[in-house]
């Protein structure tokens, strides 16, 4: 009986080993969530590579749903309020104001200033990342410059010039829109307040108390719903066209013009050759701008134990060459100068009009608001709008009222 | 003794699996629905009584919703009911090939919503869909219809898609049913002179009563409970055209990260329901 129970003591002992091993040998696991457009793309490559240069890091990459931004963003909140987010993952600017109010992120500040990488990234990034509080919690990552995709063989042949402003634009779509094609692919979807900002905030409305409900941001709401209710040179189906229907409306021909961004410019050089190009979104009346900055950033999480490998991680993906291996997956441009130079992922004309709409570049404030606002009020109010059920003035109230009340 | 305590013993895994899955969350839920809880303010979460309840009765979307809602499970499982029906009574005659018609009806049922939500989605497209391409060259359309995008036309759409995924449920059942009336019943009505129809009405469905109200409440409550078809086709679009009061609470918990609001319209949803649920059983008790 004795010697039964100090063999099990013995073998109690025993298991306890591993545990009571020197800390530094063992290796640092890092939870990293991301999300590919293409689910095919797998980071599994650069984990390794990662992992090889850093043997004491394991990263554990979770590939998480997107679901247009909703599904990620809440699945992010919910896994942080329970305690079990990762350690660091992509992010996006709009986030950076709920999760700022959650005490969710770990300054950058430190590490960023003693990073080598940083000078190899454009200071217009840094200036598009830093928080409301002067801090920086993102880490630029990828970007993309949302640009207007335009048939030019059919604008050669109505004998127009490609449109440079509104008036230019709304000629184009009326010459371009058909028995059987339109003019414009209108996305009144979700994601359809990147078009919106496009002609409503480059028109003369602006994000501040009174700057949407502005007679200058009624009327360029007013015309840009007038595009689908008076002018008809979007289909029928824009108040609910979403990612899937305007991209394969313009690969089938059945639409001249739409917005979108480089993730598409394989897939439409594919489908339609020379025919297509991409310009920047036309200027409104007063010379003004407003093309939407799409970023994909990292965060490091308050909560991780593991901090500094996290940004090791992170920073390791955001250098030289590394980034434009990342960015092949993502079919996104790479945030590094050195990476872009050389850059021949998609044809040339599409990166030269990400290029030139650069100065036009700009992000939704960044509010709590701001996620519901592109979520849900955008679309249902939109759409309302688009179908004739509200004014396009009651519709800015609505905005007015969500921003700014 | 022991043979008393052999049905909670049987019950008990059931039951003690039912209260941690379902009475807990559900218990949490209503006191969620006490409080402010907003996703991203996780610190803030003051108790808040009624506000919850006083702000959802008091909002249009609500009852526009709710409305909504009343048309979508009437129209969706009454349809379903009458095809499935007629299904069942075809299925249950003799012919070639029965067999193989008995399991292609039941495909719909097996495919997961997301799928028959996209594969409607993407037939009822307005440029590249099968329905208008087919409409348009036979000519029984004049011009395609956008029908996911007009407030009318969606609603149905959604209520097509939901019938033709469900209708298998009450054929199949109804079948079973069907086989389970003794023949002699409808031998005895034949000699006694009942045509079809009078078989129909005096064998087949009081044959059949049980089934069908059972069928039929479980059906109601699947389908007013249900959101992800219309998440997928319509997203409660266009507008709010075909926004039911699951998808609402969805839509405010979920995608607006208010949990305190959207925990109320879940606890209003489901007293609702427990309303359908209570009627039944005192109806199904025996006198």
């Amino acid at each position: 009986m004795i010697a039964r129970r100090r063999l099990l003591t013995a073998t109690a002992a025993l298991a306890t080993v591993p545990l009571s091993r020197p800390h530094a040998q063992r290796k640092t696991t890092l939870r990293w969530w991301y999300h590919f457009d293409d689910p095919k793309a797998s980071p599994a490559d650069l984990v390794r590579d990662f992992e090889a240069a850093n043997p004491d890091i394991k990263i554990e990459a979770e590939n998480i749903p997107w679901g247009g931004g909703a599904d990620y963003d809440t699945r992010l909140y919910t896994s942080l309020i329970a305690g079990n987010g990762p350690d660091a993952a992509m992010v996006k600017l709009q986030n950076l104001p709920r999760l700022l109010e959650m005490e969710a992120l770990a300054p950058l500040d430190n590490w960023l200033d003693a990073w080598s990488g940083r000078a190899d990234i454009s200071d217009d990034f840094w200036r598009l990342h830093r928080a409301a509080d002067g801090k920086r919690y993102y880490l630029p990552l990828q970007y993309v410059v949302l640009y207007l995709y335009v048939r030019q063989d059919w604008l050669a042949k109505a004998g127009l010039p490609m449109p440079q402003d509104f008036a230019g634009f709304l000629a184009a779509g009326k010459a371009m829109t058909g028995a059987d094609r339109w003019g414009f692919g209108l996305r009144g979807g979700a994601g359809g307040h990147d078009f919106w900002g496009s002609f409503v905030l480059g028109g003369g409305a602006e994000m501040k108390k009174g700057g949407l409900n502005s007679e200058a941001g009624r009327a360029a709401n007013r015309w840009f719903i007038d595009l689908h209710r008076t002018q008809h040179i979007t289909p029928p189906s824009a108040p609910t066209d979403g990612f899937a229907q305007v991209i394969n409306n313009m690969k089938a021909g059945r639409t001249a013009m739409t917005i979108h961004h480089v993730g598409s410019a394989n897939d439409m050089q594919a489908a339609l050759g020379d025919a297509i190009t991409a310009v920047p979104v036309p200027r409104g009346p007063q010379g003004k701008g407003w093309t939407s900055f799409g970023d994909g950033s990292s965060a490091v999480f308050a909560a991780s134990k593991n901090k500094e490998a996290a940004f090791k991680w992170i920073s390791w993906l955001s250098t030289g060459e590394n980034n434009a291996a990342f960015n092949k997956l993502s079919g996104q441009l790479p945030v590094t100068s050195s990476a872009l130079k050389t850059w021949t992922v998609q044809p040339k004309r599409f990166i030269d009009a990400s290029a030139a709409s650069m100065p036009l570049a700009n992000v939704l404030p960044s509010l709590p608001q701001t996620g519901d606002f592109t979520r849900t009020v955008w679309p249902q109010t939109t759409q309302k709008a688009l179908l004739g059920e509200i004014t396009p003035d009651a519709m800015m109230e609505t905005f007015e009222k969500l921003f700014f009340a | 003794m022991r043979e008393a305590a052999t049905p909670y013993a049987l019950l008990g895994p059931a039951l003690a699996a039912t209260a941690l899955l379902v009475l807990f969350p559900a218990a949490q839920t209503v006191w969620t629905s006490f409080h402010q809880l907003i996703l991203f303010r996780p610190k803030s979460q003051p108790f808040v009584g009624l506000d919850n309840y006083v702000w959802a009765l008091g909002d249009p979307v609500f009852w526009q919703s709710l409305t909504r809602s009343l048309l979508w499970v009437v129209a969706s499982v009454g349809l379903q009911f009458t095809l499935g029906f007629i299904t069942a009574l075809l299925l249950h005659r003799r012919f070639a090939w029965r067999g193989i018609a008995r399991a292609l009806v039941v495909v719909p049922w097996a495919l997961p919503s997301v799928i028959i939500g996209l594969i409607w989605t993407w037939m009822l497209d307005f440029n590249l869909g099968l329905i208008n391409t087919l409409g348009v060259r036979l000519g029984l359309l004049d011009a395609p219809v956008a029908f996911m995008s007009q407030p009318g036309t969606a609603l149905a759409a959604v209520i097509l898609a939901v019938v033709w995924q469900g209708f298998p449920f009450f054929a199949v059942t109804l079948l079973a049913g069907l086989q389970g009336i003794p023949a002699e019943l409808y031998e005895a009505a034949s000699i006694d002179g009942a045509g079809p129809l009078s078989r129909f009405v005096h064998v087949t469905l009081p044959g059949l009563a049980g089934v069908i109200a059972t069928a039929l409440l479980l059906r109601m409550i699947w389908v007013a409970n249900s959101l992800d078809l219309i998440l997928v086709m319509t997203g409660g679009g266009p507008g709010t055209a075909t926004q039911t009061l699951p998808l609402h609470a969805f839509l405010t918990a979920w995608s607006g990260g208010d949990f305190g609001h959207g925990s109320a319209l879940a606890v209003l949803l489901s007293l609702l329901l427990l309303g359908v649920v209570v009627a039944y059983v005192a109806r199904s008790k025996p006198a």
